[in-house]
């Protein structure tokens, strides 16, 4: 069973590079990133040999977590990067997830992630070969642990992520839960920022010795405490490991029988209302209006009721807070990245739309046999993200000024948030229109990877990034002037943001209908 | 059966006028200068999907007031005619008229003509069957009472008040059919292009939907379907046109495709006869 599914995996991979110039393009690209990478590592590893084990012990624990923290984030908060096998396409082979599990977990050691996190696993080896052979063995045994640990981190995080979006009793329960981490998080990167980066550094090796404990860390810490002389220690983190390991793999057969059993794409559930699209209010309105309210309310309901949605909002609002809290953590002027927290989701949000159109599916056909209205179409898709949008990038922003204690900068921050939430909306206004790329269909899992067109995908979010940048450059210009220069223009910021962003807002709905109206079909037939 | 028996030999006078009263459209009415006689006429449309011709070439006129098959083997083209037909896929040649207008010039006038239900493409299905019926007639324009109104009738007729909060996803597949049914009836077109309309419904919604669309042809309206079942086809159409290879092998009132014959042997006739089938000896409970 594992030599026929590591045998599939290749013949797709063969049969993908083959259909697609940009995918080979990209892997090699990879490829060659990852052999840069490589001379620095072992060098790094050398040289952390000649250390003392103190300092060996922390580099390496602290960086060890933070691969496995990746592996572990990266696929929930960027969709589209777990390209293991559908355990769906299964089902009906009637084989059990347990004879399924060991295949699925070698096959997904093919990639160029996963193999470059192999080598560096084992680079630990190098930073202990001058210790004795009991650290030496520790390492080496340990390394394919910290891999297995990487790749089944990532296959529960996404398949559990999968699930709880899924039905709306779970979707609300991590809902409350994730609100609060996020708020059990802000006094700890309070704490930290206050600290600052000198500060910071002193606590590594506390830092490193908590980590030590956490499943992140276990694989690289065992090795480390065995060099320390405390071989009860080491064995004893091992051996927790190991137990964590086989924990991991029970928890994700448990999820792939699950999903054999239950696939995640039927919404199981009713709502209260059998009709919430009419509008309560009958008044008369033009045509194009309706259609637009329509529409804004429907896509309203999709970032509650459809995974994917819900993928993405997880991706352009917790993304930016771990970013920021990341980098506040690091520089020497936290409070500057705190205020520009509002700005930075703005900015994911509204650019997180760039694709829209495309989450419809060959459904958008409804919208063609209608006939929409280019503009209609537009800002009714705009609206069902403004909606909810703007009132959060306002609280961030104001939640930023606050954490930096810079009030007299608020109205600076507000305005950032807003016109950069306007900006980037009036980008995807245009772009979704444009340049479409697939994204996983609705009731697919959502953190898959979609196949067949890595070049239209790359295009698409560089360009739409960029015009975002520039489309945003004037406010945040103004910005960075009353943050660093001269605060009076905090006014002026506020002023320009919002009066700015709703001009470029509606040029971008107008420009976007015009778009949408020359292509509607040839849209449609890209969705196809 | 008497009525479409009438119908085929009658023209009716006076074929369009009422229902259009309360259409909430963005578009002026057009006049069709064709006159009533023909509601829809595709002429020369080609579709070329990389290295296939999918359709190479078709002229059809479509009487108004007709029920009118098309038929066709797996892979004939269907699908890619009708798409050309109502304004989703763009013809690579040829032009389509539905009452005068012109689909791929004028289509904010054309489209609250068309009444369209696809096949294979999917449907807001994070909405309940209610709302997905409200939001295409909103998508439209209409008011919202009139929306409101309609949704109740068509859900009424087509069985589907039970599935009342259930979201479209859930749905089995038949009932998915007969909600986008109602998604291309709400705005009360004049010509209904329907892609295999009848296909996974079961018997009894099968009937409310024929008698929903004999109905609908009675009083004037056009309906353009698609089928693989020739039995059915022989049953509610009145006209019929046989396509083969991305072309029209054989159209007009069916007794005249007919020519005598029954409509499965003429097919098979028209589309070269039917080739033998080799015998699968393997395929038998004994062989193990």
């Amino acid at each position: 069973m594992v030599a026929t599914l590591v045998r599939l995996k290749l013949r797709i991979l063969r049969h993908t590079l083959r259909r697609e110039v940009w995918r080979l393009v990209l892997m090699i690209i990879g490829i060659l990133w990852a052999l840069s990478m490589l001379p620095s590592v072992i060098g790094g590893m050398l040289w952390l040999s000649e250390q003392g084990e103190g300092a060996a012990r922390d580099i390496l624990v602290v960086a060890g977590t933070l691969v496995v923290g990746g592996w572990t984030l990266i696929p929930i908060l960027v969709p589209g990067m777990d390209d293991s096998l559908d355990i769906e396409r299964f089902a009906t082979s009637g084989t059990s997830a347990r004879r399924l599990a060991p295949g699925l977990l070698v096959a997904g050691l093919v990639s160029v992630p996963a193999v470059f996190t192999g080598l560096v696993a084992f680079a630990p080896v190098l930073a202990w070969h001058r210790q004795d052979w009991q650290t030496l063995a520790l390492a080496v045994v340990c390394a394919p642990l910290a891999v297995v640990t990487c790749l089944l981190h990532s296959r529960v995080c996404t398949a559990l992520a999968a699930r709880m979006l899924s039905s709306r009793r779970s979707r609300e329960t991590s809902a409350v839960l994730g609100l609060l981490a996020a708020v059990l998080a802000v006094p700890a990167v309070l704490a930290l920022g206050s600290l600052g980066l000198e500060g910071a550094l002193e606590k590594v090796p506390t830092i490193a010795q908590v980590l030590g404990w956490t499943p992140l860390g276990l694989p690289w810490a065992a090795p480390s405490a065995m060099a320390v002389g405390d071989r009860t220690g080491a064995l004893a983190r091992l051996a927790l490991c190991v137990v964590w390991v086989l924990a991991l793999v029970v928890a994700w057969i448990a999820l792939l029988q699950r999903a054999l059993v239950r696939p995640p794409s039927r919404s199981g559930q009713a709502r209260r209302r059998a009709d919430a699209m009419l509008p309560r209010t009958a008044t008369r309105r033009h045509p194009g209006v309706v259609a637009a309210a329509a529409v804004a309310r429907r896509g309203l309901r999709y970032w509650t009721a459809d995974p994917r949605y819900m993928g993405s909002l997880l991706g352009s609002v917790v993304a930016p807070v771990l970013i920021v809290m990341l980098v506040a953590a690091v520089v020497d002027t936290p409070a500057a990245v705190a205020l520009g927290l509002g700005g930075f989701m703005a900015g994911t949000i509204g650019w997180g739309r760039h694709n829209d159109v495309a989450y419809d599916g060959t459904a958008f056909w409804l919208h063609v046999a209608a006939h929409v209205p280019g503009w209609a179409d537009r800002l009714g898709r705009t609206l069902a993200t403004f909606v909810w949008a703007a009132p959060v990038v306002l609280l961030v922003s104001l939640v930023g000024a606050a954490l930096a204690g810079r009030w007299e900068l608020a109205p600076a921050a507000v305005g950032l948030g807003f016109g950069v939430l306007c900006g980037g909306l009036a980008v995807s206004a245009v772009a979704s229109a444009l340049l479409p790329y697939p994204v996983p269909e609705a009731g697919a899992n959502p953190y898959a990877a979609e196949m067949g067109a890595v070049g239209a995908t790359m295009v698409a979010q560089l360009v739409s990034s960029m015009a975002t940048l520039v489309v945003c450059a004037p406010v945040g210009a103004l910005y960075a002037l009353s943050l660093w220069v001269q605060d009076s223009l905090a006014g002026v910021t506020l002023v320009v943001g919002l009066v700015g962003g709703v001009l470029t807002l509606a040029a971008g709905v107008v420009l976007g209908g015009r778009v949408y109206d020359g292509r509607a079909p040839r849209l449609l037939a890209r969705l196809a | 059966m008497a009525a479409l028996e009438a119908r085929g030999s009658h023209p009716r006078p006076g074929l369009r006028a009422p229902v259009r009263a309360t259409r909430g459209t963005y578009c002026v009415r057009v006049t069709a200068a064709a006159g009533p006689e023909r509601a829809v006429v595709l002429r020369g449309l080609v579709k070329r999907f990389g290295a296939t011709l999918a359709v190479a070439g078709i002229d059809l006129d479509i009487p108004a007031g007709s029920f009118y098959g098309v038929v066709g083997p797996n892979g004939a083209g269907k699908t890619t005619t009708l798409s050309m037909a109502t304004g989703l896929l763009v013809p690579d040649a040829g032009t389509v008229h539905v009452h005068g207008v012109d689909v791929w010039r004028e289509p904010a006038q054309a489209a609250p003509l068309l009444g369209v239900l696809p096949d294979g493409l999917r449907l807001f299905d994070r909405l309940t069957g209610p709302e997905l019926i409200s939001y295409a007639g909103l998508l439209r324009g209409m008011d919202s009472h009139v929306v409101a109104a309609r949704r109740d009738d068509l859900l009424g007729a087509l069985d589907l008040t039970g599935a009342g909060a259930t979201l479209v996803a859930d749905y089995s597949a038949g009932m998915t059919k007969k909600v986008a049914l109602a998604c291309a009836l709400v705005h009360a077109p004049r010509v209904l292009v329907l892609d295999e309309p009848f296909e996974a419904v079961d018997p009894v919604s099968a009937t409310a939907i024929r008698t929903i669309l004999q109905q609908f042809a009675a009083n004037g309206g056009t309906v353009v379907m698609s089928s693989h079942v020739m039995a059915l086809v022989e049953r509610v159409c009145d006209h019929v046109a046989v396509i083969g290879a991305g072309r029209i092998l054989a159209a007009g009132p069916l007794d005249e495709v007919r020519a005598g014959q029954d409509l499965e042997e003429r097919f098979v006739d028209l589309l070269g006869g039917a080739t033998e089938t080799p015998e699968l000896s393997w395929l038998r409970p004994s062989s193990g």
